[in-house]
Formats: structure tokens, C-alpha cells, sequence
């Protein structure tokens, strides 16, 4: 038999650093049921004992409000688990106490861990072990853990807990005083007259839930037979306690919580030095009045490059390898269905999913560094007023200035958003964000259609219209699906530490193989339905393939040198490949829906092709990066410029062929810009936000508000009198 | 003496000091700021503002903490010189 033991604590307790110390590689990261909250497991032996540990979300209380919370509160309540282990900060240990106060109340065996004892110490904090032990009523063990000391004593003592050899855990709880106990006592009589009622958690610390208005312990009483009598008895006790005592329920019990807490550290620490800590001398530059802003910009210019400047080389090197890949394998295989399959569809869509890996490893390798040092908290305090105003967190400006690099993992670093309803909207909003991708799009349209001033300024014009509409929808949101107070903020600005290499890159690990294992599906899934509806039916066509494959031969028989030879079987290539998209089940798709996007796209009804930009931007569902290369497909022309030539047959094509004007190619842009996140983000948000809902919505919205700011930029631009 | 009326957290100055009297928010934000250590009678000293201006940095049980000007306006306190 396994012994559970569940991790609590407050957040930067070091909770996490020491489940890694005592579970080692040896865990397992999920979600909770139905929440988003990652759920941490591990086991680990001590003589001969397996043990499971169970890491819970950090929080500073039980009063399951916030999404954490009621994972927390609901996990410890279960039958499942069978020792509480609660890490406490020893240089912050009053404020950690409190929530040993709650759990204390749930009945079950509480062995604590006082973690960090060497930073205490250099407070000048010494802490009189064997009186904590006494007044807490359970063992307590010093640790170190990010230098793994204590671990042995704490796995030897969790292994005797495991096999009851000890005894050294009394049940101690807050002695709330005279009056607050009798109404306790009188609300636990009432609880008890339910019999499942009572045994879903013990009925002290229910009825402690009660005096404080909570409204999780209302909903389990308000389903109960004796819900009455509960309720009676629960207003009588407010009638007594309030006038009486001076403070509503909820005020009461956390003063006599933390009065335990405070006299308890009165009696076995020592007061802390006065001399000014290095988190403070650190404070006075990086939140300093004038610093603090180009400190944090600095910060930020170097994570994006580290991201997105450095994690384009290895990126780099995964799309060349699988285009070679794709190219020998091609080149080898004849022309047909399986060959496309594989060539057009299945590498490219395996490409798609690992290309993003290094970025999302160095990118969330950054956040977590960010995070676990503790300068997160203080760049969410110097931009939390700006972010205010846009109806966000402060914690939300790092993953919208990310997704200038790629939305994919930004949406994955809005998980330091604690609270749920601030991360969904800055997931929801964060496509809106111009990635890398898109500008691919945009300097070859803006380049085939304006001068190269103007077309800086329009791809300038992009990025801040993204950016303005991430702003306009995050507040649209904010007040239409969350109608409510927006989440408090009261955030700790943690004691900078310095992190162990280890934890981050344990992190960047989990991060990467979250993505391959549960987003990767949904990209390859995707990248395959796209391959076939722009493939077929022509790539079935015998009769194309074995004329194409004539041509080549044809072309093969001439013997004309290596480099002319080349070209005219890429040449023969294209238009091939162009016949098959042209007719696909894609080209019907844009024929049918064309006449949605003409008044954006050929206002004047003019453009004979404007179906074909349906087949492109089909393709941008995928990835924003093919969106070029399928229209080098679509219009027969190459991509490449030619020596010395400043547009590329493909923008000849553009400019002379595709009946776009300066207006409407701008309109395209837009469009572009908002009209669906790609593939990779969809996947993204599926996960982060837990529902395909969510997914959809975005992709929903997006299509909308793309087509309408497409329209207003014809719709404007015509009445200034351009075309 | 001004000094002595219980004034909102909001109106104290980077270096004051205060105890708190009563937190005057409803719901979820005061039984947050009840947990975190905002009981009658509890020391807190405002340590900065953000280089924008809001939040605020203030020091209470030990431990830095930021508020919002709309979370700590309710919050009354009473200055100590």
C-alpha cells in the first residue's frame, strides 16, 4: 500500500523545489479534473516504503475562492489523502502560519517542513525547533531544499509516519477563545444531524467555514437535509459574535488565526535583524522611480532575444532538415498520393509541431527563471497600472509582448496569471499580437504594392493596430463575460533567489513535452486535414501525374546543363502542383466563399481570381509561414527574386495578375492580421484554456473582427478617394 | 489632531507607517486582505509606489506585499509617527 501525501504551502515557499528534491525525475505533470491547474505527482522510496506525494497549487488559505484554492481545499478533504505535509518559509513565518492554522483543523496527521532555514538565519531569524515541534502538535524538519538538505530526515520521517511507528503527531487547533468555541460547538451539533454532511470533512472546520461567510461551505450546507437548522443556528451565532466582539465572523477568525501565529513565533523565533536585506538594496534599483521602467524593458529586449534572435537557429535547422527530408524524399518516390502524403503532408505537419519546441523551452526556461527569482512579481508591480487601464494584470504584459515573437508560447507564459479569469482574457487576446509569421506575409504584399517607405509604415501600422486591438478586446471581454468585481490585487513581492539550474530546466523539459504530447496532436491533426482539402482531387488524377511525369522526362531527354535543367523542373514542378491546388477542394471552398470576402477583398467586382486567396489564407490556418509558399503554388510564380530584381515573380504576379490594388492589399493585411490564430495557438489555447470552447471562440471572433476592420479600411480608404 | 484620525491606506506616503483599523472591502477582496495579514491592529509601513505611480509596495507581518489604490483605499488605518 502507497501512502498519498499531499505538499501544501504558501506560493514561493519553495514547495516545488522540494518535491523535485524528494521525487526526483520520478513525476508526473497532468491537470486537475475540469480545472486548468497542473497538477504535480511523484513517488519516492525510503526503506522500502513507497510513497506518493501529491504537490498542491500555493496557496496562502483553504477558503477555496480562487480556482487553486478549491483544488487545494477539496484534494486535503478527500479520503485519498493520508498525511498532510505542510512547507513553511522560515523567513516569513508568521504569514505561512496562517494556513497551518487550517490545515491543522482537518484531521489529519500534519508534518511540517521549515524550509529555508538558511535564509531565516541570515535575517538573523533562529528558530527553537523542538518548540515549534511542542506547539504545533507534529514533527518539523529544517530543510534546505535547494541544496537538498534535510531530505534524508524528512523521507526517513515520512516512511516511519507511513508505517505508524510514530506518535508524534497531537491534534492542536486554534483556541478561538470562549465565545467564538461555543458557537463552533453549537454549529457543529447542528452538522452532526447530518450524517453525510458530517463526514465529508470534519464538522469543526466546517462550521469555522460558516462563521466565515464562505460560500463553498454554504453550498455543501444549502444541499444538506439539515441545511435549516444549520442556517438557524448560524444566523443566531452571527446575532451573538458580531455586536458582541465587534467584527463580523470572517474578521474574528483570522485575528484569532494569525494571534495564534504571532504569539507562536514570539515564542520559539528570534526577531529578524534591522540592517536592510539584499532583496531590498536589489528593490531600491529594479522597482527604483526612474530605473525600474528601462530596467524592465531591458530585461524584457533580452528574453525576446534569447527566444526568438537565438531560438530561430535551432528553429531554423529543424525547418531546413525537414525540408531536405521532404525534397529527398520527393525526389525519390514517385508522383503520386502517397508521395504528397508524405511529402506535402505528414513532414511539413511533423515540421510544424517541432519547430516550435526550442522556442517554447527557451522562452518558458526565461519565465520560469523570471518567476523563480522573483523579478515576475516586480515586473507585474511597474506595469500593473498600464496593464490596469486595459482592463489586465500587470502579469500580462510579458506573454502580449512575447506574442510579437509567436503567439504559441505566449499564450503558454500567460500560465503565471494567477488568476483564471485575467489568463483567459489575456490567452483570448494574444493572437490579436502580430507574430513573426505574419510579417512574412506582409513584407511580400506590402512590397509588391507600395513604395518601400510606405511599406514600413504599413507593416509598422500592423504591429500597433494588433497591439491597440489586443487592448480594445481585452477590455470588450473583460466587461462582457466577466461582469463581475475584476480579481483583487494583492500580490507578494517575494525575497529575490537565486534558482537552481536544475528546477529550470526540469521546467523547460515539462514545457516542451506538454506541447509535443497534448498540442502536437491537434497541429499534425490539422496541418494533414489541410494537406487534403488542398490536394485533392487532383493529386488522384493519373492522368496529371503521368503527364507531369512525361514533362520531366521530356525535360530530362534535352540534356541541357545542371542549372537549366534545374529550373525547368521546378518550373514543371510548380505549375503542377499549381493545376492540383487550383482544382482541389480548397480552390471550390474559395469559389463558394468568395462572394463573402469580395467587399473586402474585390470591392469592384473585378477580380477574377479572389478565390484564389481563399486558398492561401486556408493554408495560413495551418501556419502563417505557408501562407507565401501557397501562393507561389497558386500563381505558378516563384517566391525567389531573381539576381538583381527587387520583386519576386511571385509579386509580379501579385501586382500584374491577381487584381489586388494598393487598398485592397492593404485590406488583405488586415485581414490577415486578426483573421485566425494559426494552428499551433488554437491547439495552445485548447490546452491553457482547457475547453475547445474557447478554441473556437477565438478562431470565431477573429473571423469576424478581421472581416469587419478589413471592411472599414476599403470602406475608408475609398472614401479618401484611393482604390 | 489630524494625525490621529483614521485615514485609507491610500493616502499614506512611502515611509509612513500605520496599524489598521478596520478593512472596509467586501467579499473576495477582504477576505483576501484578511488573510494576508490586514486585522485590527496589525503594523504596516508603505515602502514605494511604482515607477507609474500605482500599484503601491507596502510591509506588513514581515513580508512585501503590493496593493492596488482601489484595494487599499479600502483599507482605514491609523498613521503612527
Amino acid at each position: 500500500m502507497t501512502l498519498t501525501i499531499a505538499l501544501a504551502g504558501n506560493p514561493n515557499c519553495g514547495k516545488t523545489t522540494l518535491f523535485n528534491a524528494l521525487t526526483g525525475a520520478r513525476h508526473h505533470v497532468g491537470n486537475w479534473p475540469g480545472v486548468t491547474v497542473e497538477r504535480r505527482s511523484g513517488t519516492f522510496e525510503h526503506g522500502g516504503t513507497t510513497m506518493e506525494v501529491v504537490d498542491l497549487p500555493g496557496t496562502y488559505s483553504l477558503s477555496a475562492r480562487s480556482e487553486d484554492e478549491k483544488v487545494a481545499a477539496s484534494f486535503l478533504a478527500s479520503p485519498e489523502v493520508d498525511l498532510v505535509l505542510n512547507v513553511l518559509d522560515a523567513s516569513n513565518l508568521e504569514r505561512n502560519l496562517y494556513l497551518s492554522t487550517q490545515l491543522l483543523e482537518l484531521g489529519k496527521p500534519v508534518a511540517f517542513v521549515l524550509n529555508m532555514v538558511d535564509d531565516a538565519e541570515n535575517r538573523g531569524v533562529r528558530i527553537d525547533v523542538p518548540a515549534l515541534e511542542l506547539l504545533l502538535g507534529g514533527p518539523v524538519i529544517p530543510t534546505v531544499g535547494n541544496r537538498e538538505q534535510g531530505i534524508t530526515e524528512l523521507k526517513t520521517l515520512l516512511a516511519s509516519m507511513a508505517l505508524g511507528e510514530s506518535n508524534r503527531c497531537r491534534r492542536i487547533t486554534v483556541d478561538y477563545g470562549h465565545d467564538i468555541e461555543g458557537e463552533l460547538a453549537k454549529l457543529h451539533t447542528e452538522i452532526c444531524r447530518d450524517e453525510k454532511l458530517e463526514a465529508t470533512m470534519p464538522p469543526r472546520w466546517l462550521a469555522l467555514q460558516l462563521l466565515e461567510n464562505n460560500a463553498e461551505a454554504k453550498r455543501l450546507v444549502a444541499e444538506s437535509h439539515a441545511s435549516e437548522a444549520i442556517r438557524h443556528q448560524l444566523s443566531k451565532s452571527f446575532a451573538f459574535l458580531e455586536p458582541h466582539l465587534g467584527a463580523d465572523g470572517a474578521t474574528l477568525v483570522a485575528e484569532r488565526r494569525y494571534g495564534f501565529a504571532h504569539g507562536l513565533v514570539k515564542e520559539v523565533a528570534t526577531a529578524p535583524d534591522e540592517k536592510t536585506t539584499p532583496t531590498a538594496k536589489l528593490d531600491a534599483i529594479l522597482t527604483h522611480r526612474w530605473l525600474g521602467i528601462p530596467i524592465f524593458v531591458g530585461i524584457l529586449a533580452l528574453v525576446y532575444s534569447l527566444s526568438f534572435i537565438l531560438g530561430k537557429i535551432p528553429q531554423d535547422w529543424i525547418a531546413d532538415g525537414f525540408k531536405a527530408l521532404s525534397t529527398f524524399v520527393g525526389s525519390r518516390l514517385p508522383a503520386g498520393e502517397l508521395t504528397s502524403l508524405l511529402v506535402d503532408g505528414v513532414i511539413p505537419g511533423v515540421s510544424a509541431v517541432i519547430v516550435f519546441v526550442p522556442v517554447i523551452m527557451i522562452l518558458m526556461g526565461c519565465i520560469a527563471f523570471l518567476e523563480d527569482t522573483g523579478y515576475m512579481a516586480r515586473a507585474a508591480f511597474i506595469m500593473d497600472r498600464l496593464m490596469h487601464v486595459m482592463g489586465l494584470h500587470g502579469k500580462s504584459f510579458i506573454p502580449l509582448i512575447m506574442g510579437s515573437g509567436c503567439n504559441v508560447p505566449a499564450i503558454q507564459a500567460a500560465r503565471t496569471i494567477e488568476s483564471p479569469q485575467d489568463r483567459l482574457i489575456t490567452m483570448l487576446v494574444t493572437p490579436l499580437v502580430s507574430c513573426s509569421a505574419r510579417l512574412q506575409v506582409y513584407i511580400v504584399i506590402a512590397g509588391t504594392f507600395f513604395t518601400p517607405f510606405k511599406a514600413a509604415l504599413a507593416i509598422i501600422a500592423m504591429h500597433f493596430l494588433g497591439l491597440g486591438l489586443a487592448v480594445l478586446m481585452g477590455r470588450l471581454l473583460r466587461s462582457a463575460l466577466f461582469s463581475g468585481p475584476s480579481s483583487p490585487f494583492v500580490m507578494e513581492l517575494p525575497p529575490y533567489r537565486l534558482p537552481m539550474l536544475k528546477a529550470t530546466l526540469i521546467h523547460m523539459w515539462e514545457k516542451g513535452s506538454i506541447f509535443l504530447t497534448r498540442a502536437g496532436t491537434t497541429i499534425f491533426a490539422g496541418a494533414t486535414l489541410v494537406w487534403f482539402l488542398s490536394r485533392y482531387p487532383g493529386i488522384a488524377n493519373r492522368q496529371w501525374t503521368l503527364e507531369y511525369q512525361q514533362q520531366r522526362q521530356a525535360v530530362a531527354a534535352l540534356n541541357l546543363p545542371a542549372a537549366e535543367s534545374e529550373d525547368r523542373l521546378k518550373a514543371l514542378q510548380l505549375a503542377h502542383e499549381s493545376r492540383i491546388v487550383n482544382t482541389s477542394l480548397a480552390a471550390k471552398l474559395g469559389q463558394k466563399v468568395e462572394p463573402v470576402l469580395r467587399p473586402i477583398l474585390d470591392p469592384d467586382h473585378k477580380r477574377a481570381e479572389a478565390w484564389k486567396d481563399v486558398i492561401a489564407l486556408t493554408a495560413g490556418f495551418v501556419a502563417k509561414e505557408i501562407v507565401v509558399s501557397t501562393m507561389a503554388v497558386i500563381h505558378q510564380a516563384s517566391e525567389e527574386p531573381k539576381e538583381g530584381e527587387r520583386l519576386s515573380p511571385l509579386q509580379v504576379a501579385l501586382r500584374d495578375g491577381s487584381g489586388l490594388t494598393p487598398l485592397t492589399a492593404l485590406a488583405f493585411m488586415v485581414f490577415t492580421l486578426i483573421y485566425t490564430p494559426c494552428l499551433g495557438t488554437i491547439a495552445m489555447i485548447r490546452r491553457e484554456a482547457g475547453s475547445w470552447g474557447w478554441a473556437a471562440f477565438t478562431v470565431g471572433y477573429g473571423l469576424a473582427l478581421g472581416w469587419g476592420l478589413a471592411w472599414v479600411t476599403v470602406a475608408v480608404g475609398r472614401a479618401f478617394g484611393f482604390a | 489632531m489630524t494625525q490621529n484620525l483614521p485615514i485609507p491606506l491610500s493616502q499614506l506616503q512611502p515611509g509612513d507607517q500605520g496599524e489598521v483599523i478596520q478593512v472596509q472591502a467586501q467579499g473576495q477582496v477582504r477576505q483576501r486582505l484578511l488573510e494576508m495579514g490586514f486585522i485590527r491592529g496589525a503594523r504596516l509601513r508603505v515602502e514605494k509606489l511604482a515607477p507609474l505611480g500605482d500599484p503601491m509596495e507596502l510591509v506588513i507581518k514581515g513580508y512585501h506585499l503590493s496593493l492596488r489604490r482601489e484595494e487599499s483605499s479600502c483599507i482605514l488605518v491609523q498613521p503612527v509617527a
